[in-house]
């Protein structure tokens, strides 16, 4: 389950979190070892501390995240329409009257084969079935 | 050639329905009648192909659209034979000069008169002609109206 947080949200968080809470728990251990001379020794502890839970429970948080997030799906290849460039998009203003007079017969021609697939075998899917024809799609 | 409209009548009945019409040359895009032209025959393709269309407006000129194409075989102009005898299409030949056989409607509803069972048999085939003719642009219709559906609720 993804909800309340979206999946690119959560995905971008993956190691971002357990990157975040490592470099908190560095920083703690860092205050604690060096001891800056600059810091009040409270500041170093009260910090170092805060760092260290904090830290400890972000990186834990985001390296639990992949186990509760699903992978991001990946389409099966396609071998032609992969390969396939897509058409340019051309107004419609600017395709010659010829061309879009051949584009409207392949409609017919080709809505005529599907509703022919129809007759042949009256199913909701060859009824509904997506036409391939470029003029509507 | 066997001719849709002729299936299950005999040869003999199939060669005096023929005998009561004559070939008819349509050269290369010509009309062989245009849409609302009073429908006095039939036609039966027997060489090409006829090429239906119905008259839509593109970019405010009125062009030819391409409705369905009849094959050596299948007939075309059955408003002939149904009220008020006007046709509903435009017809003319495309690529090649066609040949068709032209029956008139006067001699072949003479001829069912004289002959009720072949009358039958055609008025039989004429009903499964319009009737896919009918089926298929139901269909068609459908899926437009799907599409159009489709894209108001997008």
């Amino acid at each position: 389950m993804t909800s309340p947080l979206n999946f690119k949200e959560l995905v971008m968080r993956r190691y971002n979190m357990l990157l975040t809470g490592l470099f908190m728990v560095g920083a703690g251990a860092y205050l604690f070892r060096a001891s800056p001379q600059l810091l009040p020794l409270w500041f170093v502890w009260l910090t170092g501390s805060f760092l260290w839970c904090v830290g400890i429970a972000v990186g834990i948080a985001g390296a639990a995240v992949p186990l509760f997030v699903p992978p991001k799906p990946v389409s099966p290849t396609r071998f032609f329409t992969d390969s396939v460039a897509k058409s340019v998009a051309m107004p419609s203003w600017q395709v010659p009257i010829d061309v879009l007079l051949l584009q409207i017969e392949n409609h017919v021609r080709l809505e005529q084969a599907a509703a022919e697939s129809f007759l042949a075998f009256p199913t909701h899917d060859h009824l509904h079935s997506k036409t391939p024809s470029p003029l509507v799609n | 050639m066997t001719h849709e409209l002729l299936n299950g009548l005999s040869s003999d009945e199939a060669e005096q329905v023929l005998a009561l019409g004559t070939r008819v040359i349509v050269p290369r895009e010509t009309s062989l009648f245009r849409l609302g032209d009073p429908a006095d025959r039939l036609f039966l393709v027997e060489r090409g192909r006829i090429r239906l269309t119905l008259p839509m407006p593109v970019r405010g000129r009125e062009e030819n659209i391409f409705v369905e194409e009849r094959n050596p075989g299948q007939a075309v102009g059955w408003s002939a034979l149904i009220p008020p005898y006007r046709f509903t299409l435009t017809a003319s030949a495309v690529l090649s000069e066609t040949k068709v056989m032209a029956l008139p409607r006067e001699a072949l509803l003479k001829h069912f008169a004289e002959n009720p069972e072949a009358g039958y048999k055609i008025a039989l085939n004429l009903a499964v002609v319009i009737g896919h003719r009918l089926q298929l642009f139901q269909t068609m219709w459908l899926r437009e109206m799907q599409r159009t559906v489709e894209v108001r609720s997008a």
